[in-house]
């Protein structure tokens, strides 16, 4: 066998370890057997049928009928297979993984595939006829007289609303109802010291709770005056104002008032007129593959594509490299038995790893500053422009991802290297080989074997790491080229920037599309690695 | 045994769904309220300004009879009115005004008009902040921005331009470690920090129309009074005036340490300041070709459009409009938050020194631009501004800021 080499030495450790473990997991099985386990069992049932429950009453209340019947369905299936007893053993074990699948894997690459054949952006995030209405409610400016006043909201003796207004501008008082505007004799109103009307003959003002029931028919109400009218802001002042677009809902379209221009449902998520003014704001609709298209075509998406491309692939590359072989050298000299303080050293060489990222990131962004930081003035005394200059930041780039990462190779490397069986270099050394030659045929591949997968993997990782470039450089320092790609932008945080820094601001849809791309980049680069270690396998 | 276990299990398993069931019903009642009269008001804040909003809606809600519902949110509580569903979404949010174009444009936020009474306290270039399209989106509560703290203890307080230049330098040479202006940029730029100097030298951003509108269209990044300014920059990079290396971390230890006697920060030092226990001034930068004023942060408050959904519009616009700009619940916010009121009434009857300093500074700011499109203006402009100034190696400011203008014409498209 191929792997036999590499697992061999595991047998005897793992009964070892499994014999003194034997009775720690059986007795486990044992207890949860009893009743403990059934009543752990039921509650975790009980909980997840209350939750359901809960959940179906949120949907049907917001009539979302194929999720009812998706849940429905999913928590009859759960009942039943962890309540029926022997047959559904397999599936016991296999629920829980799936559903994690399903929630954390499956539905987010199926929202994001979803996105990405829309114009989900700044500017269009309601739907349809909720943006109608928005348009609508805010499609007012001030009348031409702009006339503002101090309202009092009242009853009339029949009852109904009416607005006791003053006029900021002239002291002159009116009542608005439903029906228009009429004076009202300043002798028949009473106003305090701030000029507020406190009392006027024939209307009655609702104070308290009683001025509160009157705020749901304002929220509506208007008093006609002329061509404009006058809108209660609140309870206390009002504004005359002008309407200054129509919809006409037969052609589905807005006419601006002034000059009659009309604004048409341009199929993208947009009324739009004649002259090109669209109406904001917009609403979110498919768009189908605009989004790819704009890959193609926008010089700000292209441009800068294959430059930002090739720095990811350099990038992820060397920094696996380097931290590859800095953390294996490290693990060498390390595993060499009877070494002082080794314990130490290893616990030492693992902090980096420890550490929260984010803080190191930006510990080391005050480290590397050119003027003022300590590895310039203290310890080269020079003046490296770290973060300043293009090459020199991706130098950084590299430099600190390569030290962040190091520990990860130290670990996984010291584990492997203490499952590679002494006798093999033992017997290579009989066989005359030196130390040099040891390593690189005998150590060194069986060791791939079991690391390579774990390149492959921190590659992928490093390919989208975002977090290192963000916190370090912000992508930074900013290009010639004029593009929204700094000098150090990978390919993810060139991404966000396009979807985030750049048009209006936010642009999910082409997010989501180029992350697709992205994506696809990652998994052709990975299954292209994969096939290649199985080769190695089979050298090993 | 096995039936019994099995059913054992279903019991309870129904039991406790029954429970769940009732505690649902509960749950899901308050939201159905809507469709009866409405009378309580959803307040999104941020931790910092909890209490004084707080207080501040209490009273207003004391007076009017109406209920509040305080939630909190981190700052800024508007990135979330994206993804909110209705039945938990607020009605009064409070809102960084740089965040009112794209509120607007997406249709979350509400229109609202300010009566002639109100507008008289409230500065016109305040108002521009909430302003979007020529609208009115939200009415500003509290002011930020930065001011040129002297160290009087080590320079004079300038008067003008020259005279800082003078006095900045002659420290500067007094010891390699010290800086001559403190002003926080580093390798990615800021922009905010840096504009003093950029108005003052005539930059500004968008080309604002006679209604107020910013014109995304018309960039002035490098608009030919600012670039005949350009050269100065140069200058000031040669003399080592002002220095892009410096970091927010570098200008305030520097400044604290009195290795800076001008540091260009803002009221979120405040406390940083008092208990220095330096002897220090606030002002405007002096004025360089123009005046060189700061960018504006202001913060306040804007209707959402789900306060209609919620049949509660005229509530929450009582709130916003009537109740917020009045000066006693602007200096309420302003007291408990550390930032300067919009209301100029309640501005005169700041007593905090330092925050009196700080709101002086910024007469006549720029509110930083609200319309979405400045998101493509910040990396390039606070790029250009550190390419100039980055010491040896320098991008002439003038090529540096061409270039920045073509960068952020091309991503607006």
């Amino acid at each position: 066998m191929s792997t036999s080499a590499v697992t061999s030495p595991a047998p005897s450790r793992l009964t070892a370890a499994s014999s003194a473990a034997r009775s720690l997991p059986s007795r486990a099985i044992a207890f949860f057997s009893g009743p403990v386990g059934l009543g752990v069992k039921v509650t975790l049932l009980a909980l997840m049928n209350a939750l359901s429950v809960w959940a179906l009453v949120v949907l049907v209340d917001h009539k979302k009928w194929p999720a009812v019947a998706v849940l429905v369905a999913v928590t009859a299936l759960l009942d039943l297979i962890y309540l029926s007893a022997r047959r559904a053993i397999p599936a016991k074990f296999l629920v829980p993984g799936t559903v994690f699948l399903v929630a954390f894997q499956i539905i987010p690459v199926i929202y994001t595939v979803q996105v990405a054949f829309t114009n989900y952006s700044t500017g269009h995030i309601l739907t349809k006829p909720q943006a109608v209405t928005q348009v609508l409610q805010n499609a007012f400016e001030p009348s031409a007289n702009g006339r503002t006043f101090t309202m009092a909201p009242a009853k009339d003796s029949s009852g109904h609303l009416a607005l006791l207004l003053v006029d900021q501008d002239t002291g002159k008082t009116y009542v608005g109802a439903a029906s228009g505007l009429k004076p009202l004799p300043t002798s028949a109103v009473t106003k305090n010291s701030d000029g507020d009307i406190t009392a006027a003959t024939g209307y009655t003002i609702p104070t308290g709770p009683s001025r509160l029931s009157l705020a749901d028919a304002l929220n509506t109400f208007f008093v006609p005056a002329g061509k404009s009218q006058i809108q209660p802001q609140g309870l206390d002042s009002a504004v005359e104002v002008k309407q200054t677009l129509r919809y006409d809902r037969v052609h589905d379209r807005f006419v601006r008032i002034s000059d009659g221009a009309v604004f048409r449902d341009n199929g993208r998520g947009s009324f739009v007129s004649d002259g090109g003014e669209a109406i904001e704001p917009g609403w979110k609709t498919g768009i189908g593959f605009s989004n790819f298209g704009q890959m193609i075509h926008d010089s700000q998406v292209r441009g800068p594509f294959l430059r930002v491309f090739l720095w990811t692939v350099i990038f992820a590359t060397l920094t696996v490299v380097f931290s590859f072989s800095l953390g294996l050298f490290l693990a060498i000299t390390l595993n060499k038995p009877g070494m002082r303080f080794r314990t130490f050293y290893r616990s030492i060489l693992v902090i980096p790893y420890a550490l929260p990222g984010f803080l190191s990131l930006l510990v080391w962004q005050g480290l590397l500053n050119d003027d003022f930081g300590v590895v310039n003035r203290n310890i080269l005394h020079t003046h490296v422009p770290w973060l300043f200059d293009a090459n020199w930041a991706r130098v950084a780039v590299i430099l600190v991802s390569t030290w962040l990462t190091t520990p990860y190779f130290f670990l996984v490397s010291m584990g492997a290297l203490q499952s590679i069986p002494a006798e093999l270099n033992e017997a290579a050394l009989v066989d005359g080989a030196g130390p040099w030659q040891n390593f690189r045929k005998v150590t060194l591949p069986l060791l791939l074997v079991a690391v390579a997968p774990l390149m492959i993997a921190s590659f992928a990782f490093n390919f989208n790491n975002f977090g290192n470039i963000y916190l370090l450089t912000g992508g930074g320092p900013n290009t010639s080229d004029g593009s929204v790609a700094g000098a150090t932008d990978i390919l993810i945080s060139y991404t966000y920037k396009l979807a985030f820094v750049v048009g209006k601001g936010q642009n999910y849809g082409l997010a989501s599309a180029i992350g697709i791309l992205i994506f696809f980049i990652v998994a052709a680069i990975s299954a292209a690695s994969f096939w290649r270690t199985k080769a190695l396998e089979n050298l090993a | 045994m096995k039936v019994g276990r099995r059913l054992a299990v279903l019991l309870a398993a129904v039991a406790v769904t029954a429970l769940a069931l009732i505690g649902a019903r509960a749950n899901a009642a308050p939201a159905h309220k809507g469709s009866a009269k409405a009378t309580t008001v959803r307040i999104w804040t941020d931790q910092d300004r909890k209490s004084s909003v707080t207080k501040v809606a209490n009273t207003w809600a004391a007076k009017t009879g109406a209920n509040v519902d305080i939630v909190v949110k981190a700052f800024p509580p508007t990135q979330d009115l994206s993804k909110v569903t209705a039945a938990t979404a607020p009605d009064v949010v409070l809102a960084p005004h740089d965040t009112t174009g794209a509120l607007a444009a997406d249709g979350l936020v509400q229109q609202i008009f300010l009566s002639k009474a109100v507008k008289k306290q409230l500065p016109a270039w305040v108002l521009r902040s909430f302003s979007y399209g020529g609208k009115l989106y939200g009415v500003p509560t509290q002011i930020e921005n930065v001011g040129l703290v002297v160290n009087t203890k080590l320079a004079k307080v300038p008067k003008t331009w020259a005279q800082l230049e003078r006095e900045a330098l002659a420290f500067k040479r007094k010891s390699s470690d010290n800086l001559g202006i403190a002003v926080q940029q580093g390798s990615g730029g800021d922009a905010y920090h840096m504009y003093p100097f950029f108005s003052g030298l005539c930059g500004y951003i968008f080309q604002q129309s006679k209604s107020g509108a910013l014109n995304p269209h018309k960039i002035g990044v490098a608009n030919p009074k600012f670039l005949k300014n350009a050269s100065l920059v140069d200058k000031w990079n040669r003399e080592g005036l002002i220095n892009s290396k410096v970091t927010s971390g570098t200008a305030q230890t520097a400044f604290l340490g009195q290795k800076a006697a001008f540091w260009i920060t803002g009221p979120w030092n405040s406390d940083t300041l008092k208990k220095s226990g330096l002897s220090f001034r606030i002002i405007q930068v002096p004025k360089i070709k123009c005046a060189s004023v700061p960018f504006l942060g202001v913060q306040g408050f804007a209707v959402t459009k789900f306060a209609s959904d919620h049949g509660v519009s005229s509530l929450a616009k009582d709130f916003v409009v009537n109740y917020l700009t009045k000066p006693s619940a602007q200096l309420d916010l302003s007291q408990a938050s550390g930032r300067y009121p919009a209301n100029t009434v309640a501005g005169k009857q700041v007593h905090d020194s330092v925050l009196a300093q700080f709101g002086r500074a910024g007469a006549g700011g720029v509110p930083m631009p609200n319309i979405p499109e400045m998101a493509s203006v910040w990396g390039d402009l606070g790029g250009a501004w550190v390419n100039a100034t980055k010491g040896s190696g320098a991008t002439p400011a003038r090529t540096a800021f061409i270039t920045a203008a073509r960068n952020i014409a091309a991503k607006i498209g």
